[in-house]
């Protein structure tokens, strides 16, 4: 059971990349504190006073503010970047507003791992298992979709950076296919 | 050898020799050949035995429509192919191939006595002789036709290859790279939209590359078609795919290719991969896949040497080989005249044109008599001669209908040309519809339900002029209806040979047409009398025609013998074709392996495993694993040489006796939030909420709209607006699917929102008289004491120093825990609880031990014990239903007639009559032994198990009635015997609950 079977070990934060495979540079991006929020989208005021950034109102939109990052993946969704250390803050800043403005704020922090994927053909090892049409992703906007079956919330940072994070159990599945496919990409057929 | 070269013609590259072995003798070709063009090149035409007949074959074609020609292909260990195309697969030096259906050699093959016999062999022959005796079908007559049929060895290794997949969008997705394609690309591409091209061929140019004679704005067409794919290359927006088939085309312009990346390379570059399948979304599809020629049908049409004559021209120009010093052409198309007049410039002797029709045009009569070409119009073809290559040909005139004498006439090579057919195989995967045209005697593209567009002779028309036209015009149109602009800029074309033709039955003939070996499917060996024969024995539609002759039915799918088995059967029938109908062409367009579809999904890829936070400390520990839904979970935890029933019933006793261990993380886990979040759950579940204080648990029941059990698990009430809803393994996805379905279409006013928490969770549970001893130090902010925290509670808290949803609930019977960490502290804590408990000689346990502690409790496993026909009264938990709420899912079927009448199938327990025998999950259960079969079956045995704590076996049934037949004595019938049980309760361990209190 040697090979895939270890994926996990690579998932320890003690070691972050993922062995060279290709021309692009697969990297496990470190820890950060996730919530999902759903909330009306008539109350996207308070939320925004809460977290601090001015959450987007269109799908696929992102805002940021510092360390801070909002990004609209429903109508009535958003997923919440912050921090570590600044989870506790931002759960305190909703609770007090959530007797007013009825919301759900969940902690998925721990449910998600996140991967970079950076290089000329970052795109193009995507498209690998990605069925959604990449060119049309504007850097700085990300979406909710599949690779290979696997729900992902995809990001595109740069045109050539991407940021894809999906459920833990599922990351070894996506990995693994991801690193097949750069060693694809660098035997160049 | 002699070599059938010419000088002067031909794209191979005569610098560059490749050699290659066929059936083991050593074959020199020159790069840019095909298997079939070097090997004719060589003046080899025998290529293969027929699938039925075992007759000699040889390529009929230059294409991917070929049905002779295939071959083995072997690259290595594991790198065996059958049924390879031969007019297809590019030579590499080192290729081996063989021939295939032969024993002992392809030129004497013992299996050619079948084609002594075909009298016997005709169509639904498997029917009407291997009917009876029945017994014999089994035994003997399947078996034996197995080992008969078959085309080709299939491969016994394992592929070795790498396959990949890639999904691609476009504007435009023109198929197809002849002039029609090429003029379509180059106008979008010209427009600035994103333009995709692909052809199957090696090289782009399609019809053009074998008409080098053409010119096209001035440029011979050869050097048009390298300047315009010049110019394709330059454009950023216009990608060129060639050896790459479209195989499929789906649903909203999603359209599969296949394209072959390694096949034609000596030596593959590290880890590429063989295929790749790319899953194309176009806003627009340009068909341009030309038209397919049809061959004559008339009595030895299938001997080595006689082959299509545009297959001829193509082998001429495009490979410069002749395949044969003396040819004669028989047609009823212009086209042939043409190949006629090529093989004659190269040097062939064409002894004859033999048209069917009696007007020929002028020009090319002339032109032929310039040539020194016997013409010969109104004639018909009525036989062919020679054993492994054709050597004669037998022709008459028909005269009135009547056929005149036969007057034989040498060659080597015999060129026929029915006419072309409209290539519409990628139009009919759309389902659009198809009209008769009457004029060109073919379909045509009718309706269309996709945005795809058909050009050139796809839709009938002929002549290099006016598919180039054509082409640009649907190019343009395409892009301008994306949006862009673009213009047909109309070609100048020189030296254009238009034609025009006619198509036919078989030919006419002046001996017995029954015993005519005239092939209409040349892979499956169907002749036109099998067609005539099918009529006459009942079939009217072309689709029983093609089923009873498996005309059409061969990996070609018919592209050369659709055409000509539709006019017979029409003929036979006495209707016009349309009225008989066309079958219907199916993806993939030519065979694919399994590889392309496959992709990356082999190995540890096939499917996604998903494991938890703590699986890799069971796999250090020797787990052994069973797959549950997607997840691998730990089954059991063997020590030494344990087998599974001794290493279940240790951990059974150790952790009734002290603690046990287990990795629950994968149980599906839902925060349900919001200020109505109890309403909501009092709508979802059979149970009542409104109660439920924050701080404690209760076991919940899901049901369906139909009454029937969905799921269960133990639900926490964190506070008054927040739960932590637990699911089953295999239902987490199931479940939060169907909280959202009701949330959005039934009760959008409801303010609550339902999150997925399975994988934020790392859960493991400790069980057992010692859990809270171990527990209880590593806790912090919450007493532990039994009256704090009493059975079914739920706290926030931390253990270990970990943040924690701590749960005190069973799943066994024992005093029980379940703690929630964040996932990646899940290993941490486990690690933690393992050492501690090394006091307690704690024990891990897994899935099989779980099953048993929980039947021994009566617990059910919902889709084990339950089957979707489960009402909670069937199942012994009508306690779990909330009656006097004014509603929940499913509560209104629960008073259906069928749900409360007497005689369901209801859960109970079993208890054989000798203990030591475990019964098979699954088997069946009577009232008497004695009765006749079929017996009346009572019901099933769903969980069955070795009882370590009771020391005998203990079992859980659905058994008709079974709530009221406590006592009563059941058997159950296996094939070596009948076995008797008792009927029990459910429960069958300390039923007071004494254990779970402590």
């Amino acid at each position: 059971m040697e090979g895939r079977m270890d994926a996990y070990a690579r998932f320890r934060p003690e070691s972050s990349t993922v062995p060279a495979s290709g021309p692009v540079a697969i990297r496990i991006l470190p820890e950060v504190a996730r919530f999902s929020l759903r909330i009306a989208p008539a109350d996207l005021g308070v939320a925004s006073e809460a977290f601090g950034v001015a959450l987007p109102g269109r799908i696929g939109e992102i805002a940021a503010f510092g360390s801070r990052r909002a990004l609209c993946l429903g109508p009535d969704e958003w997923l919440l970047h912050a921090e570590e250390e600044e989870a506790h803050v931002i759960e305190a800043a909703f609770a007090e507003r959530y007797a007013a403005t009825p919301h759900s704020l969940v902690a998925i922090g721990d449910r998600e791992i996140g991967i970079s994927l950076e290089g000329e053909e970052a795109a193009t090892l995507l498209s690998t298992g990605c069925p959604i049409d990449l060119e049309r992703l504007a850097p700085g906007t990300g979406k909710r979709t599949i690779f290979d079956s696997v729900s992902v919330v995809l990001i595109r940072e740069e045109k050539d950076r991407f940021t894809l994070e999906a459920w833990r159990s599922f990351m070894p599945h996506v990995l693994g296919l991801l690193e097949t496919a750069n060693r694809e990409l660098a035997a160049g057929l | 050898m002699s070599t059938f070269r010419v000088a002067g013609r031909g794209r191979i590259d005569r610098s560059r020799p490749i050699r290659f072995t066929f059936d083991g003798r050593t074959v020199q070709g020159y790069e840019g050949d095909t298997v079939a063009s070097a090997l004719l090149a060589n003046g080899t035409h025998l290529m293969g035995r027929s699938f039925k007949y075992h007759r000699p074959r040889g390529a009929v074609t230059a294409g991917s429509d070929e049905p002779n020609a295939l071959v083995g292909t072997r690259r290595g260990p594991g790198r065996f192919e059958p049924n390879t195309r031969a007019t297809m697969q590019e030579i590499y030096e080192g290729l081996r191939t063989e021939s295939q259906n032969r024993w002992p050699s392809l030129g004497f093959d013992v299996g050619g006595v079948n084609d002594r016999f075909y009298m016997l062999f005709s169509a639904g022959f498997y029917y009407k002789t291997f009917m009876w005796p029945r017994s014999f079908w089994d035994k003997v007559y399947e078996p034996v036709i197995r080992a008969a049929a078959g085309l080709g060895k299939p491969p016994t290794e394992p592929d070795p290859d790498r396959y990949a997949s890639r999904f691609l969008h476009c504007d435009v997705l023109v198929i197809g790279a002849g002039p029609a394609g090429l003029a379509a690309a180059l106008t979008a591409g010209r427009s600035g939209a994103k333009v995709v091209l692909v052809d199957e061929q090696s090289e782009m140019g399609g019809s053009l590359l074998s008409e080098p004679s053409v010119e096209i704005e001035g440029q011979p067409a050869w050097d048009w078609i390298a300047a315009t794919m010049a110019e394709l290359a330059s454009m950023d927006n216009v990608r060129l795919m060639n050896r790459t088939t479209a195989i499929g085309y789906y649903h909203q312009n999603m359209v599969g290719l296949c394209q072959k990346l390694t096949d034609h390379l000596p030596v593959p570059p590290e880890g590429a991969p063989r295929e790749r399948m790319w899953k194309v979304r176009a806003g627009e599809v340009v068909l341009a896949q030309g038209a397919l020629e049809r061959p004559l049908v008339f009595d030895g049409n299938d001997r080595p040497g006689v082959m299509l004559a545009g297959a001829a021209q193509t082998y001429l120009n495009r490979f410069g080989v002749l395949v044969g010093r003396r040819a004669v052409v028989v047609t009823s198309h212009d086209s042939a005249w043409y190949a006629a007049f090529d093989l004659a410039d190269a040097g062939c002797k064409v002894a004859a044109i033999v048209d069917t029709r009696a007007e020929v045009m002028s020009a090319l009569r002339e032109q032929a008599r310039v040539r020194g070409i016997e013409v010969l119009p109104s004639h018909t073809v009525t036989g062919t001669a020679g054993r492994l290559r054709v050597k004669s040909v037998r022709v008459n005139p028909v005269v009135n209908g009547k056929v005149g004498a036969a007057r034989s006439l040498d060659c080597e090579a015999l060129l026929m040309s029915g006419g072309w057919t409209p290539s519409l195989h990628l139009f009919s995967h759309t389902k659009g519809s198809l009209h008769w045209d009457e004029e060109a005697e073919a379909f045509l593209p009718g309706r269309k339900t996709e945005a795809c567009r058909i050009a050139g002779a796809g839709r009938g028309l002929w002549g290099i002029g006016k598919a180039l036209e054509d082409g640009a015009k649907a190019g343009a149109a395409a892009a301008r209806a994306l949006g862009h602009e673009a213009e047909a800029k109309s070609l100048a074309v020189a030296n254009d040979r238009e034609g025009r033709g006619v198509t036919h039955k078989e030919l006419p003939t002046d001996r017995d047409p029954g015993r005519a070996r005239a092939f209409i499917d040349f892979q499956n060996d169907v002749t036109a009398k099998d067609i005539r024969l099918a009529v006459r024995e009942g079939m009217r539609s072309i689709e029983h025609v093609k089923r009873y002759t498996t005309n059409g039915m061969a990996t070609d799918q018919g592209k050369m013998s659709n055409m000509n088995g539709l006019a017979i059967a029409a003929d036979a029938v006495g209707k016009a074709p349309p009225q008989v109908g066309l079958t219907t062409f199916r993806p993939p367009y030519t065979p694919t392996t399994f590889g392309a579809f496959a992709g990356y999904h082999r190995g540890s890829h096939f499917e996604v495993t998903r494991k938890t936070p703590i699986d890799s400390w069971a796999e250090e520990h020797g787990a052994v694993y069973e797959p549950v839904s997607l997840w691998r979970r730990a089954r059991y935890f063997p020590r030494g040489n344990e087998d599974m029933r001794a290493a279940v019933a240790r951990e059974c006793r150790m952790t009734r006796a002290s603690v046990g261990i287990f990795d629950a993380s994968t149980l599906g886990k839902i925060e349900v939030a919001g200020p109505d979040a109890v309403e909501f759950m009092n709508r979802m579940y059979t149970n009542p909420w409104t109660k439920l204080a924050a701080g404690r648990c209760r076991y919940g029941l899901l049901l369906g709209e139909d009454g029937y059990i969905r799921d269960d698990g133990v639900i926490g009430r964190l506070s008054n607006d927040r739960f932590h809803v637990t699911t089953t393994t295999g239902g987490a996805a199931r479940v939060l699917g169907m909280m959202e379905d009701y949330l959005q279409t039934e009760w959008p006013d409801l303010r609550v929102w339902v999150t997925s928490t399975t994988e934020q969770w790392a859960t493991i549970a400790l069980n057992g008289p010692n859990a809270r001893n171990l527990l209880a130090p590593f806790v912090e902010g919450q007493d532990m004491s039994d009256e704090a925290f009493p059975h079914m509670s739920v706290a926030e808290c931390t253990v270990a120093g970990f943040p924690a949803r701590l749960f005190r609930m069973s799943f066994t019977g024992e005093l029980g825990f379940e703690i929630n960490v964040p996932a990646r502290h899940g290993r941490a804590l486990w690690e933690k609880l393992w050492e501690a408990g090394q006091e307690y000689d704690i024990c891990p346990y897994g899935t099989e031990t779980m099953h048993v502690l929980r039947a021994e409790k009566g617990y059910i496993i919902v889709g084990q014990d339950t089957d979707g026909t489960v009402t909670p009264d069937d199942a012994g938990f009508g306690w779990a239903v909330g009656r006097k709420k004014p509603d929940f899912v499913g509560k209104r079927s629960l008073t259906r007639p069928d749900i409360v009448a007497p005689g369901r199938k209801q859960l109970v327990g079993l208890l054989t009559d000798e203990p030591d025998v475990v019964l098979e999950e699954g088997a069946q259960i009577v009232a008497d032994p004695d009765q006749p079969k079929p017996m009346t079956m009572l019901g099933h045995v769903t969980s069955s198990y070795w009882s370590e704590t009771l020391g005998r076996s203990i079992a859980l049934a659905l058994v008709a009635g079974g709530h009221g037949r406590e006592g009563e004595t059941l058997h159950v019938p296996m094939p070596d015997r009948t076995i008797t049980a008792k009927v029990t309760g459910t429960v069958f361990f300390d039923p007071e609950n004494t254990r779970i209190k402590l």
